[in-house]
């Protein structure tokens, strides 16, 4: 089977994050790697082709930096990448994504199943996998916990609230995006990572794929919460803290 | 009139929490677009329409065999229907796994900009602004659709639920629902197990911050042992196999309010906030000063858990 995996590289959401003019992030002070989810759909993808054959294929939107990511794929398996680098793409949104996602798949051709992440861990959007399965015209299935492909036919488990999964049967082609926890990710191996720099990754522009999707919403300004309970933070070293948390959970709380 | 209709969620015979809240949604948002306030229902037959009607002056009901049960496909067609037949502005629908399932594709089905994951709406100049979270809740960001119709997911929690008190109308509105490409099988459950920690009074939860299921180990099972309490995870700790799914806490997992919920190395993002942010008296040990743990905490230590707990327990 022919899987295109989805992946987007984010900022590590450990950061210290700057905002500058109320409109990015000061990305500078960041170290960016694969978004969480994206890297479960790598796996997921890496074990459907170990078990029965095919290819995987690593589709990307994304400045320069995001080729290190793509090679990070490369490195635990994946065969070659698309890397659609153009700012036309970074400043539209979900929809521009989408639809730009949608033209490099059909250029790969013969893609039979396409798996994503459900979210990306900086936009939390949740949106683009499910836009890109309409764009396709093909089901779509979001919170992937397990997934089966026998054939064409694929019996996959969809996340519910309060640990419940609901157990779907539906037909490839699809848009499966995963939720975390449905396999354990590997790590790339040294032989991996040295294959990894000699994989195709073919770069291009919107325009080299046909795609010129406009966006459909527009982005205001960011800033930082405001919080309207903040902790009262107990200061000292751990020691002189942790004693003056006892006390207080002890005497002023009254919970221990 | 133009509507703002918010899309009604069910489960069991049952209207959910959120579909309250967004009923407060619909009828603020309206009120300040100059707009009519309404939800609409996807059933096999009426009984929640009219349950709804409660809390909303008009309801409008899908009703139809193929939706007797949730499918994305099914879902569209019906607020496609309802859309293009309403004069409908606006769509609100929950940010759960139904509503994420289903929201992009309804916005691509009426040709609308979709904003998701909102906690606010505000109408500025006309046009509806959404504050949504981003970057794990540490930065919120605002963005407003280019289209005439829009959609949008809000959060549990970003609206009130709103109080039953009115008799509103119950109007069918026809849909042919054809071509649903999946097929459910049925809801299992997944996090079985022999213990229950929603019955804890106090609770001593490790996230990612943990690093190994050792650690964690160490840190958080030996003081909720010490405390005479369960221990819990967030959702990292589950997924990496440290501790077993029936002791996580969050949307996913169980909902707990304890005496003492403390949270150890959880960044506290809002699908583990959504679990836990009932407990009386919250304490958060976090690395991380800007951690949005801290804004729900009642007391907070920014230090290194694994200094600080066996620094707890010292004094225990």
């Amino acid at each position: 089977m022919k899987i295109a995996v989805c992946l987007k590289q984010v900022p590590d959401m450990e950061s210290k994050f700057k905002i500058l003019e109320d409109k990015k992030i000061d990305e500078s002070q960041i170290a960016f790697k694969i978004n969480d989810f994206d890297n479960y759909a790598v796996e997921a993808a890496l074990q459907l082709k170990e078990k029965a054959g095919g290819e995987v294929v690593i589709v990307t939107c994304g400045p320069d930096r995001s080729a290190k990511d793509i090679r990070q794929a490369f490195a635990m398996g994946a065969d070659w990448g698309i890397h659609v680098n153009d700012p036309a793409v970074e400043a539209g949104d979900n929809f521009v994504v989408a639809s730009t996602l949608q033209k490099a798949i059909e250029s790969i051709g013969g893609v039979e199943l396409v798996l994503t992440g459900v979210q990306a861990e900086d936009d939390q959007a949740a949106v683009t996998g499910v836009m890109l399965a309409d764009l396709m015209g093909w089901p779509h299935c979001t919170n992937v916990k397990k997934l089966e492909v026998n054939g064409t036919s694929l019996t996959v488990n969809r996340e519910l609230e309060g640990g419940l999964n609901e157990v779907l049967e539906m037909s490839a082609p699809a848009v499966l995006t995963v939720q975390s926890g449905i396999n354990e990710p590997r790590y790339p191996t040294l032989p991996g990572i040295m294959k990894a720099k000699k994989k195709r990754l073919d770069v291009k522009k919107a325009a080299d794929i046909g795609a010129s999707a406009a966006a459909k919403t527009d982005f205001i300004k960011m800033f930082f919460p405001v919080s309207e309970h903040k902790a009262e933070i107990i200061q000292g070293d751990a020691a002189t803290a942790a004693a003056k948390l006892v006390e207080k959970l002890k005497n002023e709380a009254k919970v221990i | 009139m133009a509507k703002i209709v918010a899309i009604a969620e069910h489960r069991n015979g049952k209207l959910t929490d959120a579909t309250l809240e967004l009923c407060k949604a619909a009828k603020e948002l309206a009120g300040a677009l100059g707009a009519e306030p309404a939800v609409a229902i996807m059933s096999k037959d009426d009984t929640l329409a009219k349950e709804v009607a409660k809390y909303i002056p008009l309801v409008l009901s899908v009703t139809n065999a193929a939706l007797e049960g949730y499918t994305a496909d099914g879902y569209t067609q019906a607020i496609k229907a309802v859309v293009e037949t309403q004069d409908v502005k606006g769509v609100l629908v929950p940010h759960s796994y139904d509503g994420v399932d289903y929201a992009a594709k309804v916005a691509m089905a009426i040709g609308a900009g979709i904003v998701s994951n909102c906690n606010k709406a505000a109408v500025e100049g006309g046009s509806v602004v959404f504050t949504r979270n981003t970057y794990n809740g540490k930065i919120q960001e605002m963005k407003k659709v280019n289209t005439d119709k829009f959609v949008a997911t809000f959060e549990k929690g970003a609206y009130d639920m709103e109080a039953a008190g009115g008799a509103g109308t119950v109007t069918a509105v026809s849909a042919d629902i054809a071509n649903v490409r999946t097929k459910s099988k049925g809801i299992i459950e997944t996090m079985a197990g022999a213990v229950d920690i929603s019955q804890a009074k106090i609770i001593v939860s490790g996230g990612r911050g943990c690093k190994d299921a050792d650690k964690y180990k160490d840190v958080i099972v030996s003081l909720a042992q010490k405390l005479g309490g369960e221990y819990a995870a967030s959702r990292p700790v589950v997924d990496s196999g440290w501790t077993d799914p029936a002791r996580q806490v969050g949307q996913s997992g169980k909902t707990v309010a304890p005496d003492l919920y403390l949270a150890a190395g959880i960044s506290g993002a809002i699908q583990h906030v959504a679990g836990m942010k009932g407990s009386k008296c919250i304490v958060a040990i976090n690395k991380d000063p800007e951690a949005p743990i801290f804004n729900i905490a009642t007391y907070g230590i920014v230090g290194d858990l694994f200094e600080v707990i066996p620094a707890m327990k010292e004094k225990l």
